[in-house]
């Protein structure tokens, strides 16, 4: 709680200053601030999995040709086939990627860094090679596929926000309710006395890239029913984004600091940056500038307080 | 706010910060001011920012009077779209009126997220450029949902039921009149085509071109290659070709910058003046490529005109008045013969006066790089 305290305050902050900012108090409104949890789901999401992957002091730079790969192969597999047979192959060319990343992670001396720029680049050959980079359309009465990332409950929740807040009850618990969560604070912390305490490193490995993964393909079958398309070429940079909001949720990129929902308040600060600064009509140049500056400033104090403590 | 104040207040911000998480006070407690000040100071520096740009970018929403247009490109990182984005602006700040300019960066859905964005601030219209002229739809039918119109720029969509008009090149034409000019000084050429076959306009270049070609029964269409619409992409594919085939002797990359990457290596394969090279775009590298008798010709596209007309059918359709739901703006052949007619490049000196096709500020580049 401590540690999301300042988390929180900075958001209070962002929304109060936001609310001043953007002309005719159109930022606290409901209508927008529902449509920011949405257009926060896809990077939250991704952002889960990248927490447990940094966790235990790896990186996954494949999650954004992930969501680009999962997308086209669910749209592919959705028209002959339907959406539960869709939502399958793309869960399971996601969950094959990470158990690739795992396992040259766990059982080889592959920095994870390497490891995943590869098979970032092997995904995303594979997106365009489907239907030659062009983006493939979802038809109109796949009702189910469309609604996972458009529809409304009771005309009111969007659907991936609830989608997001399955993803973080399921990750949360796993990291904060259970042995396996322990045990990857212990690798990211000290992987030698890890492995002397008996905890049972490459298969813990293995298994975080391979939920980190599987939550990028739940990410890409959200944003291909987002767009309604597939398209091959989209996702680049999503690995970035995500990693923005988990540095500045405060894990720390060394390992074995961090909690989940630093994680979804770093997506939640992210996310009211994008919309405010649009919202305030600021130049979209400098709104790079401001992102960059806010990440910067944020990991500057997170390990100010870390060399402190 | 001045910007002198602003700057001092984020300094002023930025020392608290320091003095917030001071080392006597280790700990988290002590961090929390320490992250508060950090996001508030660049937040402030984000309103410094914004309100000491200089004036031609646009005034922020609620700094000025008049209506909210809103412009998202599927990238600023091209002088085709700052001059299309310079014809949409005149024309709205003539009118009393403020554009907010988006830039997608390629990502579809940054741009889906951007214009949610501006549509909560109910715009008299938008403009919209496409990354993804599938993915698109969803946003096109939200601002359908809040009765705004939505104007398409430069690249087509899917489903133009959604929209109120599209603005373009007339991209078939451009490439029958690359054909032509071919035509008329090499008529039995052996051509090869660099496309960039995931772009729409591109697709249209090269049908236009191909219909022209097949009126004239002695040239021959080689081979068709992808050259990425760049000059490092079109390079070494280009050089490949003209290996592969010893009679080849005139190519259509399909924009300015394929045709450069083109041009270089056949100087560099020595066949310097044995190969015509005809293309799509009229930026300034193409026309003064044209000038010096390495090109022979480039059709013109003009992307401030495309600014201007979408910007004016937004207008026409806010007074009431019924608007085509198909424009396009013509393009303009340019050969040595008439390349020292097109006036240099006097940027943002845009003459009303001056004849639309002659309009050549910035170097217009390549139409859409997807």
């Amino acid at each position: 709680m401590k540690r999301t305290l300042p988390l929180l305050m900075a958001i209070v902050a962002l929304t109060g200053i936001m609310a001043l900012w953007v002309p005719d108090g159109r930022f606290l409104t409901p209508a927008n601030l529902l449509d920011l949890v949405q257009q926060i789901a896809v990077n939250a999401i991704l952002a889960f999995g990248l927490t447990l992957v940094i966790l235990i002091g790896g990186i996954d730079l494949s999650v954004g040709a992930v969501v680009a790969l999962v997308g086209t192969v669910a749209v592919a597999v959705l028209i002959p086939a339907g959406w539960v047979a869709a939502a399958l192959c793309g869960l399971a060319v996601a969950g094959l990627f990470g158990w690739i990343n795992g396992l040259c992670a766990s059982r080889t001396r592959m920095p994870p860094f390497i490891i995943t720029l590869a098979t970032m680049l092997v995904a995303r050959g594979l997106a365009l090679r489907f239907n030659e980079g062009r983006p493939l359309p979802v038809p109109n009465q796949e009702r189910v596929f469309l609604a996972m990332g458009n529809a409304r409950v009771f005309d009111l929740i969007p659907v991936p926000v609830l989608l997001m807040l399955g993803a973080f009850v399921v990750t949360g618990v796993l990291l904060h309710r259970t042995a396996f969560g322990q045990h990857l604070y212990a690798i990211g912390g000290n992987r030698e006395a890890a492995r002397f305490t008996g905890i049972r490193l490459a298969r813990n490995e293995t298994v975080v890239y391979v939920l980190c993964s599987l939550l990028a393909g739940l990410a890409g079958l959200i944003h291909a029913s987002q767009l309604y398309s597939a398209e091959p070429g989209s996702g680049q940079g999503f690995e970035l984004n995500a990693i923005a909001a988990v540095v500045v949720g405060g894990t720390s990129f060394t390992g074995g600091t961090g909690t989940l929902p630093g994680t979804l308040l770093g997506a939640i600060i992210i996310g009211i940056l994008d919309k405010g600064l649009n919202q305030a009509g600021v130049h979209f140049s400098l709104q790079y500038v401001i992102k960059g500056a806010v990440i910067l400033t944020a990991v500057y104090l997170d390990v100010r307080r870390h060399q402190a403590a | 706010m001045s910007r002198f104040q602003t700057l001092h207040r984020f300094f002023h911000v930025a020392g608290a910060t320091d003095a917030g998480s001071s080392p006597a006070q280790p700990g988290p407690a002590a961090s929390s001011p320490g992250w508060l000040a950090g996001v508030l100071a660049g937040v402030l520096l984000a309103t410094g920012a914004g309100c000491g740009r200089p004036p031609d970018e646009g005034a922020a929403p609620g700094s000025g009077g008049g209506r909210l247009f809103a412009v998202s490109f599927q990238t600023m990182n091209n002088p085709f779209f700052v001059d299309l984005n310079e014809g949409l602006r005149q024309v709205i700040e003539a009118n009393g009126d403020r554009l907010v300019t988006l830039d997608a960066q390629f990502n579809s859905l940054k741009q889906k997220n951007d214009i949610a964005d501006v549509l909560q601030q109910q715009p008299a219209a938008i403009f919209v450029n496409p990354v993804n002229w599938e993915g698109i739809k969803g946003s096109l039918m939200e601002a359908r949902r809040r009765s705004v119109p939505a104007l398409i720029v430069d690249a087509p969509v899917s489903d133009p039921e959604l929209v109120l008009c599209q603005v373009a090149s007339d991209n078939v034409e451009a490439g029958r009149l690359a054909c032509e000019a071919l035509a008329r000084v090499n008529p039995g050429a052996r051509v090869v085509i660099l496309h960039l076959s995931v772009n729409k306009a591109c697709i249209d270049r090269v049908a236009g071109f191909r219909a022209e070609a097949a009126r004239h029964p002695e040239m021959r269409i080689l081979d068709v290659q992808e050259g990425k619409g760049t000059t490092e992409g079109a390079r070494p594919v280009m050089r490949d070709l003209l290996a592969r085939f010893p009679d080849l002797n005139a190519v259509f990359p399909i924009n300015d910058p394929s045709a450069l990457g083109c041009l270089s290596a056949i100087e560099s394969a020595g066949k310097s003046g044995q190969v015509t090279v005809v293309t799509v775009d009229g930026s300034r590298e193409g026309v003064a490529a044209v000038k010096a008798g390495r090109l022979h010709s480039t059709s013109a596209q003009f992307p401030r005109e495309i600014g201007r007309v979408a910007a004016e059918k937004a207008y026409e359709h806010l007074a009431g008045k019924p608007v085509d739901k198909d424009v396009q703006i013509p393009v303009r052949l340019i050969t040595r013969e008439n390349a020292d007619a097109i006036p240099g490049t006097p940027p943002g000196a845009s003459n009303a006066k001056q004849r639309p096709e002659f309009r050549m500020a910035r170097a217009p580049g390549l139409a859409a790089d997807r």
